[in-house]
């Protein structure tokens, strides 16, 4: 019995952290139907904000995380400015080349600031027991609530917020939105700040847990890109109800067998979705956010 | 064959026209299909080689190895359209496979070429089971790039984790991180022979040369041919080479598994260049270094993966010198900056530059040197025309039937049991208010759509499962109402690919008689996207004739036109309704009564009247549906 509750706990970390990862590509994909593969370089970009203001700063961890969004918000915004808005109109090639040329740049930056490796923070609020069992409390309870939190905050952002309905009709119907007096470039970039924030969150609260490294958005980007991929057309909930599916089944497969063997589970599932649903799992649904 | 062909077109004015790509003779068609510059830099190579250091021998083999993943992956992007981020992880798989099949093969045999079979092989086979997936369950570009990525990224982490004893493949402990050392390199001869012994640096060299110069001269052969004119097609628009009768899933995997094989034997040839392979291979910034090769070098230029290969390799090479260790950083801004300044490359820059001194080389000189002309149009020679034994196909009309079909949306029925019958050569039209099911119907009967229930005949063959191209195959000629034609190819060349697509006919006299009133034939080697509406409209059909259909669908022809043009499209359907059974959906009753037609009217999801058009037209009730009264009136 408590056995089964720690695996449970587990999943639900897993599916937790993946939805976190998956959701700021799956904003900027869904809604400027632009690839960031710089995506991980921006969760990076998080953790190594948090990781710095609690070891040099002083600054308290929970502050920290709230400050790592705002971080990877801004430099999003110059991405936005400097890199994406000269292509609007080229293929969608060259956005997905161009953010992967930056998330080289980025890397390479966080090798020469911070080394390969970096010692790591404590992770807060301690262990609580399940039975025999022990179990972070961080893991198990924050991180969970954090991605409730998001999605509701996501959610709330898209139906009541004049952004988020001008955002939607603009992903929709680019040149209408326009002829309807939308100011596109305003709108995307704040979908991409938005985007790159959720980013830099998602890396600010998974620091206090994983080994941050300037490696740690490449070893997150190829999961989340599978979530995105078979979330389908309706990005904010397509994401979820896949983060749902492929964390489950990786984290069940790696504590059966290895973690080897639940990346390999979550690429194959993924894979088959894809060759079922050509769509994703959200393509038939009528909602699309 | 070419005999035929040329008497064929001898009927119509288009013949001068035609003659066009036959000049510059035997000399230009050789260089064009990769025969000559190719292998005279093979052998200046191999004539050099004594002369250069063994380092620098040792550079060349591994930029060539490079150069080859490179080839592979400016066949499949560059040539076939298709982007993806996995050449590397195909090159990744060759060598791993390379290094296991030769740890365990060479002890007994002395020789590693089975070993590079096998990288072959299996990175043909790892790109089958990927591409499979992807074709046949119809991922689109973007989403395709992602998941090339994300496989490349999940087998480095794979790779990367397998350090433990129990992964052994034979011989072959896979190493983890630290990778797999200590390979043989390459040792060609018969397995057991005497006297097989692994290449010295010279010779590796040499084998490099010939692998790459082959492979290079084999892709630029295949692509300059019909092979070729399919994967433009391709690229251009998937959607108007299925409806040619294309099966594109299929030939995208075949360019694919191709790129695999390529890529797999670049993958040998680097493990044996190096003596070991780690899953470094599988890396993000060796898979970014792929494409930047290929953007570097100019996508599409086969050519440019080498080029790309070595000025990039050279520059990373220099600024390594200058800052330690910043590759990525460099690789990084190198990539930017093309995307934004050059998204050409520089082979296109350098082709321009080759042109210039093409106008100042004497005519003949530049000729034999490959320079004359551009090559996409002297490509599309009509030589590979299909030719029957009296070279022109008569006309054929054909039957075509659905009969009580139902297609549900969801809960939402749309077709409610509509049957139809269509044959002889005559045109039929289909109309209906907006939301009566015009377009659902059109896409049940082209195949677009399956229908839920119902089944449709063509010419007596149960279509009713049949995906598009087979129906095409059969002898459906579709027009769809945007033009679906491939805007960046020539006229001969949008042709030529509708004329390859048709198996059992040949150009139909038919087609040759619009092609001339039409005039499109004297504007043969224009961009078809630097046509006018009109003319996008007429090349269509044009293409559907080629296919010398039995049944033409036409939806909407006449949308967008101006008055004129619609008098011109309606005495054009008149002239494919001489042979062809012609079937029309359209809502304009204008066009619809200048057709003189017998009608078919969709109400609701059902055939709500079936007539002449005067007949429909002062019909009480029709004109209640048209304006909405009766409808209101049910509610």
């Amino acid at each position: 019995m408590d056995n089964l509750i720690v695996v449970a706990l587990s999943v639900l970390t897993s599916v937790a952290i993946l939805i976190l990862i998956s959701l700021g590509l799956a904003v900027i994909f869904g809604l400027m139907r632009i690839v960031n593969m710089a995506h991980g370089e921006f969760v990076m970009i998080g953790a190594f904000t948090v990781i710095t203001l609690v070891r040099h700063g002083g600054v308290p961890i929970w502050v920290a995380i709230a400050l790592a969004p705002v971080v990877s918000a801004l430099l999003g915004m110059v991405v936005e400015v400097l890199l994406i808005r000269p292509l609007y109109e080229r293929r969608l090639v060259d956005t997905l080349l161009v953010t992967f040329g930056l998330s080289l740049i980025l890397f390479q930056l966080a090798v020469d600031i911070f080394g390969t490796t970096s010692p790591g923070i404590e992770t807060p609020l301690g262990a609580m027991r399940v039975g025999s069992y022990s179990v972070s409390v961080y893991s198990a309870i924050v991180l969970p609530i954090a991605a409730l939190a998001v999605m509701a905050g996501l959610y709330t952002i898209f139906t009541r917020t004049k952004y988020g309905l001008l955002a939607r009709a603009t992903a929709q119907n680019p040149h209408m939105a326009s002829a309807l007096g939308v100011y596109a470039r305003r709108v995307n970039l704040i979908t991409f700040a938005l985007g790159c924030a959720l980013a830099g969150l998602s890396g600010g609260l998974v620091a206090p847990i994983v080994a941050v490294s300037p490696s740690l958005g490449q070893s997150y980007v190829a999961q989340a890109f599978m979530t995105v991929v078979t979330g389908g057309p309706a990005f904010m909930m397509g994401t979820v109800a896949a983060s749902m599916l492929l964390g489950s089944v990786a984290n069940i497969v790696s504590q059966v067998l290895t973690t080897l063997w639940g990346i390999t589970a979550l690429l194959i599932t993924a894979m088959v979705l894809i060759r079922l649903l050509p769509q994703g799992l959200s393509g038939s649904w009528r909602r699309r956010f | 064959m070419n005999n035929d062909v040329a008497k064929a077109y001898k009927v119509s004015s288009v013949a001068p026209t035609l003659q066009l790509g036959v000049r510059g003779a035997w000399m230009a068609r050789l260089s064009r299909r990769g025969l000559i510059w190719a292998p005279l830099l093979m052998v200046l190579a191999i004539a050099a080689a004594p002369q250069l250091s063994a380092a620098v021998q040792l550079k060349w083999v591994l930029w060539l190895s490079f150069g080859i993943v490179a080839l592979s992956l400016d066949l499949v992007w560059g040539k076939a359209g298709i982007f993806s981020f996995g050449q590397n992880a195909l090159f990744g798989i060759g060598a791993y496979a390379y290094a296991v099949t030769a740890l365990n093969v060479f002890p007994i045999t002395q020789e590693t070429g089975s070993a590079l079979i096998v990288a072959a092989v299996t990175a043909a086979l790892v790109a089958a089971l990927l591409g499979y997936a992807m074709f046949y369950g119809r991922v689109g570009d973007v989403y395709l790039a992602i998941v090339t990525l994300a496989v490349t990224l999940v087998l480095y982490t794979i790779m990367s984790s397998t350090a433990g004893p129990e992964y052994q493949i034979g011989e072959a402990q896979l190493g983890g991180f630290n990778g797999m050392p200590s390979l043989p390199s390459i040792s060609l001869g018969w397995p057991g022979a005497e006297g097989n012994a692994e290449f010295g640096t010279g010779a590796l060299f040499n084998f490099a040369v010939c692998l790459a110069g082959l492979l290079y001269v084999g892709v630029r052969f295949l692509v300059s041919g019909r092979f070729g004119a399919i994967l433009a097609g391709l690229r251009e628009n998937e959607t108007r080479m299925e409806l040619l009768g294309y099966d594109t899933r299929l030939y995208k995997l075949i360019a694919f598994v191709l790129g695999g094989a390529i890529a797999g034997l670049g993958g040998g040839l680097f493990a044996a260049w190096g003596t070991f392979v780690n899953p470094s291979l599988f890396g993000l910034s060796q898979a970014a270094l792929v494409v930047i090769w290929v953007m570097v070098g100019g996508r599409g230029t086969l050519g440019g993966a080498f080029l790309g290969v070595v000025l990039v390799q050279w520059m990373s090479d220099e600024a390594n010198n200058i800052l330690n260790g910043q590759t990525p950083l460099i690789l990084g801004a190198v990539l930017i900056l093309v995307v934004l300044v050059f998204p050409g490359g520089l082979a296109p820059v350098l082709q321009k530059l080759a042109r210039l001194a093409q106008s100042v080389l004497p005519r003949s000189l530049a000729v034999s040197l490959g320079f004359a002309g551009d090559p996409r149009t002297s490509q599309m020679v009509l030589s590979g025309l299909p030719a029957g034994a009296s070279g022109l196909a008569a006309g054929r009309a054909g039957h075509f039937t659905v009969h009580e079909i139902a297609k549900n949306f969801g809960g939402l029925s749309v077709l409610r049991g509509v049957t139809l019958d269509f044959d002889g050569p005559r045109i039929h039209a289909v109309i209906g208010a907006n939301g009566a099911g015009k377009s659902t119907l059109f896409g049940v009967l082209t195949g677009r759509l399956a229908a839920s229930a119902g089944h449709v005949e063509l010419d007596g063959a149960d279509v009713t499962r049949q995906p598009p191209f087979r129906r095409a195959r059969l002898g459906l000629g579709i027009k769809l109402q945007v033009p679906s034609i491939f805007m960046g190819l020539t006229v001969r060349e949008n042709l030529e690919l509708a004329i390859h697509a048709s198996r059992v006919s040949t150009p139909s006299e038919h087609m040759l008689r619009v092609l001339d009133a039409t005039r499109l034939n004297t504007r043969m080697d224009t961009i078809v996207s630097t046509l006018s509406h009109g003319e996008h409209q007429w090349l269509e059909i044009i293409m559907v004739l080629a296919q010398n259909p039995s049944v033409i669908l036409l939806d909407e022809p006449a949308a967008g036109m101006t008055q004129d043009e619609r008098n011109q499209t309606v005495q054009l359907v008149h002239e494919l309704a001489k042979d062809h059974t012609v079937v029309v959906v359209e809502h304009d009753m204008a066009f619809i009564r200048a057709l003189e037609a017998p009608v078919a009217m969709l109400h609701l999801g059902k055939v709500f009247r079936v007539g002449s058009f005067d007949e429909i037209s002062s019909d009480p009730e029709v004109i209640d549906v048209y304006l909405g009264r009766h409808h209101a009136a049910r509610r």
